[in-house]
C-alpha cells in the first residue's frame, strides 16, 4: 500500500500563511522542523499545518509526539526550521502563552496543595489578580467536574482526578488553543469517557485542541481530524476514517487491569460478537486480542459502569497494533 | 445550594502584561515561608544581635559609664560579619528547595507554559532569598546607623563616617547576592532540597577547611582565595576601609566572588528549563 491512499500525505511543505484544509488560518504551522538530541533524532524535517478545531496527534511511543508537543508549546527550540502558533513564533514569545493551555503527560504539581490552590496559583501567572484568579480557578475546576474535590489535597486524588486538575490548569485562563499530551493515559473507563466528552465539548465551544495519544480509538472518539506521526515524521494528516479501515484489518491487543480479571475474561468469552481471539493473564490484569476493538472498548465501559465486575482500574492498548499499521502504511 | 454553571464561559477580565510574573513567583515564595512558625522563629533569632547592638548604642549615648561602648565604623563591619551566621542558616533553610522542589514536582514545565520567561522565574526565586537575606543584613545594619544618629541627637557620627552608607549597602549586597546566586544554582542541580542543603554546607566548610590546611602547611594566607568565606571577608574589609586580614590581593578575592556569581548564572541558564534534554 502506498501512502497515496491516505487522506493527505504530509510530505508537501506548507508555509505559515498556508490556509488549512478547512480554508481557515492554521493554528500551528511547522516548516521543515527537525529536532535532534545529540545523535538521536526526535523529529525529522516536519512540515505540517494544523487547522482549527480538535486535532488528534497519533503515533506509537517514541514516534515523536511528545517532541512535537514540546516544540509547539515552546519548551524546546527546533534544531532546524520554524514553528508558528496562532500566527506567531512560539520560541521565546511569552505573550503567546496567554492564548495557549498545556496539559503535560506527566504529573506536575505539589501534592500537598489542594486542587483549588494549585489552579489558582497557576492562573495568577496569566496576569489575573487574586479575586479573578479564584473565580477562574473555581470555574475551571467546575468545568472538569472537580469542584467537589477542589478543597482536597492533590496527593489524595485518583489518577483520573489528577488528569482533570491538570486539564483545569490548562483551561483556566481561557486559551484559544489547548494542547493535551496523552490526557487519557492511565485513566479508568469512566474517567476516560468523561474526559473524552469534555474535550468534545470544548471543541464545540470553539476551542482549538491538539490532543496526543497512541490509541486510535481514543482519538477517533474525540475528532475525525488526525495527524499520524511515526519515526519522527508526519506520516499522514486528514480524516481518521480512512486510517481506521486499515487498522481494523489487524487484531488489536488491549490490556485491562481490574479487580476481577477472570470474571471479565469469562464474560468476553461468552459473547462471540466481541471477536476475542486470544487472552493472556497477568497478576490483576487480562490482555485481550480482539478483532473488533470498537465493540470491545464499548463493552468494557459498560461493564465498568454496571459495577458488576468489580473495579476496572485501567484500560490501555500497547503500541504493537498501531506500529504494525504504520509499517504497513510506509511500505 | 448553589449550582455551578457547567458550560464554558470566556474570561472577560483584565490581565497583567508580560514581565511582571516574577513578582507573583516572589510573593508566593515569601508567603510560603512567612506562614512557617519555624522560619519566623529563625527570623526573630536573627534580629537578636540587632537588638543587642541597639541597646549598646542607646547605652553609650545616654549613660556616661557606658561611653566606652560607643560604636565606631568597625562596629558596623563586625555586625555584618556576625550576621554571616544567619545568612548561612537562612540561605540553607530557604534556598535549598526553591528550584529543587519545583523540579521534583515537575512544575517547571507547567510554569514555563505560562506567560513567564525563564529569566522571570529565576528573578522571582532570587527575590525570595534576596528579600530574607537583606532583612538580616542590609536592613538591620542601616537601621543601626539610623539609630546611632537618633540616639546621639546629631549628625556628627554620620558626617565623619559618611562612607558607611555605601559601604554597608555594597557589602550587604555582595554577601546576599553571592549566597543567593550560588544557592539557587545548586538548587537547580537536584530534585532533593535536602541534598542541595548538604551540598551547600559541604562546599562552604570544605573550601574553608582546604584553606585552613594550606595555611597550616605554608604559613601564608596568600591562598585564602580558596575559601569563599575568606574572599568575602577580604573584600568587605577593604570596602570598610579596614586593613585586609589575608595576604591575598583583594582584587583576586573579588574576582573569585564575581566568578562564582557568573558560574551560578550560567548553571541557572542551563538548568532552568521546562524540559530536561539529556544527550
Amino acid at each position: 500500500m502506498s501512502t497515496a491512499s491516505i487522506p493527505t500525505v504530509a510530505s508537501t511543505p506548507t508555509t505559515p500563511t498556508t490556509p488549512s484544509p478547512a480554508g481557515t488560518a492554521a493554528i500551528v504551522t511547522a516548516e521543515h522542523v527537525s529536532k535532534w538530541y545529540g545523535q538521536v533524532i526526535g523529529l525529522n524535517d516536519v512540515s505540517v499545518s494544523v487547522p482549527p478545531g480538535v486535532t488528534g496527534l497519533l503515533g506509537p511511543n517514541g514516534a515523536g509526539k511528545s517532541t512535537f508537543m514540546k516544540l509547539i508549546t515552546g519548551q524546546l527550540r527546533p534544531s532546524k526550521g520554524a514553528i508558528k502558533v496562532l500566527g506567531e513564533p512560539i520560541w521565546r514569545n511569552p505573550k503567546i502563552y496567554f492564548q495557549i493551555g498545556f496539559c503535560p503527560e506527566q504529573d506536575a504539581f505539589y501534592e500537598r496543595m489542594t486542587g483549588l490552590e494549585w489552579v489558582r496559583a497557576l492562573v495568577r501567572l496569566n496576569g489575573l489578580d487574586e479575586k479573578a484568579a479564584d473565580e477562574a480557578a473555581r470555574r475551571a475546576l467546575a468545568s472538569v467536574d472537580l469542584m467537589e474535590a477542589a478543597g482536597k489535597k492533590i496527593g489524595a486524588y485518583s489518577k483520573g482526578m489528577r488528569q482533570r486538575v491538570k486539564m483545569a490548569q490548562a483551561l483556566v485562563h481561557d486559551p484559544q488553543l489547548l494542547i493535551l499530551d496523552e490526557p487519557l493515559s492511565g485513566m479508568d473507563p469512566i474517567g476516560r469517557r468523561r474526559t473524552i466528552r469534555l474535550i468534545r465539548d470544548w471543541g464545540r465551544a470553539g476551542k482549538s485542541i491538539i490532543v496526543s495519544s497512541h490509541i486510535l480509538h481514543e482519538i477517533e472518539s474525540m475528532t475525525s481530524n488526525i495527524l499520524l506521526i511515526n519515526n519522527g515524521r508526519i506520516l499522514a494528516e486528514g480524516d481518521v476514517h480512512q486510517i481506521r479501515e486499515l487498522i481494523d484489518e489487524h487484531p488489536h491487543t488491549i490490556y485491562v487491569r481490574a479487580e476481577q480479571p477472570l470474571r471479565i475474561a469469562r464474560e468476553f468469552l461468552e459473547k462471540p460478537e466481541d471477536d476475542v481471539r486470544s487472552m493472556k493473564f497477568e497478576p490483576g490484569a487480562v490482555i485481550v486480542e480482539t478483532g473488533k476493538p470498537d465493540a470491545f472498548y464499548a463493552r468494557v465501559t459498560e461493564m465498568a459502569a454496571s459495577g458488576e465486575f468489580g473495579a476496572i482500574d485501567e484500560v490501555t492498548s500497547p503500541d504493537d497494533n498501531l506500529q504494525a499499521v504504520f509499517q504497513y502504511l510506509v511500505k | 445550594m448553589p449550582i455551578h454553571d457547567q458550560s464554558y464561559r470566556h474570561y472577560g477580565g483584565g490581565r497583567a502584561p508580560v514581565g511582571r510574573s516574577w513578582l507573583i513567583i516572589a510573593w508566593a515564595g515569601i508567603w510560603t515561608f512567612l506562614r512557617k512558625r519555624a522560619f519566623l522563629g529563625l527570623l526573630f533569632g536573627s534580629l537578636i544581635p540587632f537588638l543587642v547592638r541597639a541597646a549598646q548604642f542607646w547605652g553609650s549615648a545616654n549613660m556616661p559609664q557606658l561611653a566606652s561602648l560607643a560604636p565606631d565604623a568597625s562596629t558596623f563591619r563586625r555586625f555584618l560579619e556576625y550576621q554571616s551566621f544567619w545568612v548561612f542558616v537562612i540561605t540553607v533553610y530557604v534556598g535549598a528547595g526553591l528550584i529543587a522542589n519545583d523540579r521534583r514536582a515537575n512544575a517547571l514545565q507547567i510554569y514555563l507554559s505560562k506567560p513567564l520567561m525563564r529569566s522571570e522565574y529565576i528573578l522571582g526565586k532570587l527575590a525570595v532569598l534576596f528579600s530574607f537575606l537583606a532583612l538580616v543584613t542590609l536592613v538591620p545594619t542601616l537601621l543601626l546607623l539610623l539609630l546611632k544618629v537618633a540616639f546621639d541627637g546629631n549628625f556628627t557620627f554620620l558626617k565623619n563616617n559618611l562612607f558607611l552608607i555605601p559601604a554597608i549597602t555594597i557589602s550587604a549586597l555582595l554577601q546576599v547576592l553571592l549566597a543567593s546566586f550560588t544557592m539557587l544554582a545548586l538548587s537547580s542541580l537536584s530534585k532533593s532540597a535536602r541534598y542541595v542543603g548538604i551540598l551547600y554546607v559541604g562546599i562552604t566548610f570544605f573550601t574553608s577547611a582546604i584553606y585552613g590546611a594550606l595555611y597550616a602547611i605554608t604559613g601564608s594566607s596568600r591562598v585564602s582565595w580558596i575559601s569563599i568565606g575568606a574572599d568575602l571577608e577580604q573584600v568587605v574589609d577593604v570596602i570598610f576601609r579596614l586593613k585586609p586580614r589575608y595576604a591575598t590581593p583583594w582584587q583576586v578575592s573579588l574576582l573569585v566572588i564575581v566568578g562564582l556569581i557568573a558560574v551560578s548564572i550560567s548553571i541557572l541558564e542551563r538548568r532552568v528549563r521546562g524540559v530536561e534534554v539529556v544527550t
